[in-house]
């Protein structure tokens, strides 16, 4: 075996198959809309010249795939101290690596991977979140012996050479969190209703106007046509709308547990040297650092149904260092227990953050928030209703729901809404029927804004803005005395101590 | 005990105290007196509406040259657009009027806003790194505008504007020794 990975040298012969998958997946992604329209029209289409085409487009992926893998090549230069990947088939692209900058080796096994019997290494440097190498497929002998050049060469100039390597390859193989596949079904069905719902709008859009576009056939008049026979009978137009809320929530909740099935599978979280390793994902495993040094704000959220489960999700924002390209990094950690809750929380806080003293926003928060969602948009009903009469009598009897669900929201979230303040930590609680809690401490706060209505003067309330690197947490409407008190007191301890927000 | 204590770095116990800080006595943010911008930047403010104005004015006479139904509304648009340049150069005064800013020992406050008092706080060793910006009509007076960065992204950043080159040179030596000593 060639142990010193110095000259160039391909991934395993297997892995023209992984390219092969690969490149389909991503002609699949882009040209979906086109495959659609071919189920579709499938009868329509003369047979010999279908068949003909796809068996071209398989030849020409295939084609691709092999040039890919021919061209892809990698290698340790000694003399540069740098890792180099080449690759591309009419761009090509060197990415060269210096050796003392790579902070993590990952060895990963996607579901295509794991079919075929390859495996992934994933190359991150210290100033980026995204991966700068990556090897789709080399057998597992040959990854961790790269793996461990690797790292051997990247802490030559450290201390503790040996130490953290054997640590590392120790420490690896016993993730301290799983989370299994039941927990992931429970967050499925419990979360992301409005994601969801968006998602399907959306694809629901771009495939009618895909078809239309290509059949000449509009999907929604055919609807029309039916609509408007079941006008005359308004009971039968209940029960159609009824149906279809039915169906269309099933279908709703049915994407959701598979995206997030898809999206988390295996989600495995390990400790190493202080920091969490996160790897997970069915199709294309991702692998994360999180630092805990790095992290900015620290979110928990659940809601009735995922308390009842006991699972909960958590968001964790790091700092993206230095550039100014504000690409905030969002993780998320589906499906805990409160247990792992308290296990992660106390790796990156090193105690469980504690609620201190409450702040309560003033009734005129819930006031403002009725007038913007209820008041307005039912000025607007108002005016519309005068010019369309038929159409507002129709939907006349929809606005007593709509005010009274979104009133019900937005008393939840007015009683919701709270700032906890503890010497070492900074909670906020809010939302309706998610309940999230964002978790910051004092010293990541970058800036604090405080602002004042001239009319909310008299009254003595206004709004705090703490600005971190991870984004802002904001609380309205708050008592202005006590707000002012603990901005003096946060100005004083970041200005006293010389802590590390990052 | 005692001997699991000895294994620690002694403390220069006389130097160290740990006492409940009075948050009443900390000096408050809130009753710094704030320093107004330079006098000439309300004539800056004033010339970019004039240009505004003449933009608004050249559209108008424009459209009403080509567009022949539109005629009949010839004063009310004139009207309209009185008004607006009148809110426009009301508001201007007051966000003018209030903008402030002051550097104390350890932080630089910046206080502006229209209907809303907005004062921001950014102590110095949260400060990544200082510019300062010459637009083209400030320069004819001679003023900077001040832009102060942190890690927080745009919404934490503060940009102070019309201040005299000179002193603009001079906060932003004074901020950068500030850096320096945090660092």
């Amino acid at each position: 075996m060639q142990s010193y990975f110095n000259e160039p040298q391909r991934q395993s012969s297997i892995g023209v198959l992984v390219m092969f998958l690969d490149t389909m997946r991503h002609y699949a992604k882009a040209l979906w809309p086109v495959l659609l329209i071919w189920v579709f029209k499938f009868d329509e289409l003369n047979k010999p010249y279908l068949f003909l085409g796809i068996a071209a487009v398989f030849i020409l992926i295939a084609i691709i795939a092999y040039l890919r893998y021919r061209n892809f090549t990698y290698y340790l230069d000694y003399e540069n101290d740098e890792f180099v990947i080449n690759e591309g088939i009419f761009n090509k692209t060197k990415t060269a690596i210096q050796l003392d900058k790579i902070q993590q080796v990952n060895i990963n096994q996607s579901l295509i991977q794991k079919i075929i019997g390859v495996y992934a290494l994933d190359v991150d440097t210290a100033g980026s979140n995204n991966k700068e190498g990556e090897i789709k497929a080399i057998s597992h002998p040959i990854a961790v012996e790269l793996k461990a050049r690797l790292l051997d060469n990247s802490s030559r100039n450290r201390v503790a050479l040996h130490n953290s390597t054997t640590e590392i390859l120790s420490e690896e193989n016993t993730p301290f969190i799983k989370i299994s596949l039941l927990s992931l079904l429970k967050v499925g069905i419990t979360s992301n209703y409005i994601k969801s719902f968006s998602l399907l709008l959306f694809f629901f859009f771009t495939a009618s106007e895909n078809i239309n576009k290509l059949t000449g056939r509009d999907v929604f008049e055919q609807k029309n046509i039916n609509n408007i026979d079941d006008y005359v009978n308004q009971n039968a137009l209940i029960t159609v709308f009824l149906i279809g809320l039915v169906s269309l929530f099933i279908i709703v909740l049915m994407i959701n547990l598979v995206r997030i099935v898809f999206r988390y599978f295996d989600y495995k979280i390990t400790k190493q040297k202080g920091s969490l390793l996160l790897s997970y994902g069915l199709l294309n495993t991702k692998n994360t650092i999180i630092k805990p040094e790095k992290v900015q704000i620290t979110g928990v959220s659940r809601n009735y149904f995922q308390k009842k489960m006991n699972i909960l999700e958590i968001k964790i924002k790091q700092a993206t260092s230095g550039s100014k390209e504000e690409r905030k990094s969002v993780i998320d950690i589906p499906g805990c227990n409160e247990f792992e809750r308290d296990e992660i929380l106390k790796l990156l806080f090193h105690q469980i953050p504690q609620k201190g003293v409450m702040l309560t926003p003033n009734f005129r928060k819930l006031g403002f928030a009725l007038f913007l969602t209820i008041g307005l948009p039912l000025i607007g009903f108002y005016f519309f209703e005068k010019y369309n009469p038929e159409v507002g009598m129709a939907v006349n009897y929809l606005i007593p729901i709509y005010v009274i669900f979104v009133g019900v929201v937005q008393f939840f979230k007015f009683r919701n809404y709270r700032l906890f303040i503890h010497d070492d930590f900074i909670i906020k609680q809010s939302g309706a029927w998610d309940i999230s809690n964002e978790i910051i401490e004092p010293s990541k706060i970058q800036a604090i804004t405080t602002s004042q209505l001239f009319w909310h003067k008299s009254i003595g309330i206004g709004t705090l803005t703490l600005h971190t690197a991870g984004g802002n947490i904001a609380f309205q409407l708050g008592n202005f005395e006590t707000i002012k008190q603990y901005v003096n007191l946060w100005l004083y301890e970041i200005e006293t101590s010389d802590s590390n927000w990052m | 005990m005692a001997c699991h204590l000895a294994g620690f770095k002694k403390l220069p116990m006389e130097n160290f105290t740990n006492d409940t800080i009075d948050t009443t006595q900390l000096p408050k943010f809130e009753q710094v007196p704030m320093s107004g911008l330079h006098r000439s930047y309300w004539k800056v403010i004033l010339i970019n509406i004039a240009i505004l104005l003449i933009v608004f004015c050249a559209v108008y006479v424009f459209t009403f040259a080509y567009i022949e139904e539109l005629d009949q509304y010839h004063t009310e648009t004139a009207v309209g657009l009185a008004i607006l340049m009148f809110l426009i150069t009301v508001f201007s005064r007051i966000g003018y009027k209030k903008k402030g800013f002051a550097f104390r020992e350890h932080d630089v406050l910046f206080r502006h806003g229209v209907i809303a008092t907005n004062t921001m706080v950014i102590p110095y060793n949260r400060i990544q790194h200082v510019a300062l910006h010459e637009g083209l009509i400030p320069r004819l007076f001679g003023l900077v505008k001040i832009e102060i960065f942190t890690a927080g992204g745009h919404s934490s950043d503060i940009e102070i504007p019309g201040i005299e080159k000179m002193q603009a040179q001079n906060i932003k030596q004074l901020l950068m020794g500030k850096i320096q000593k945090e660092l």
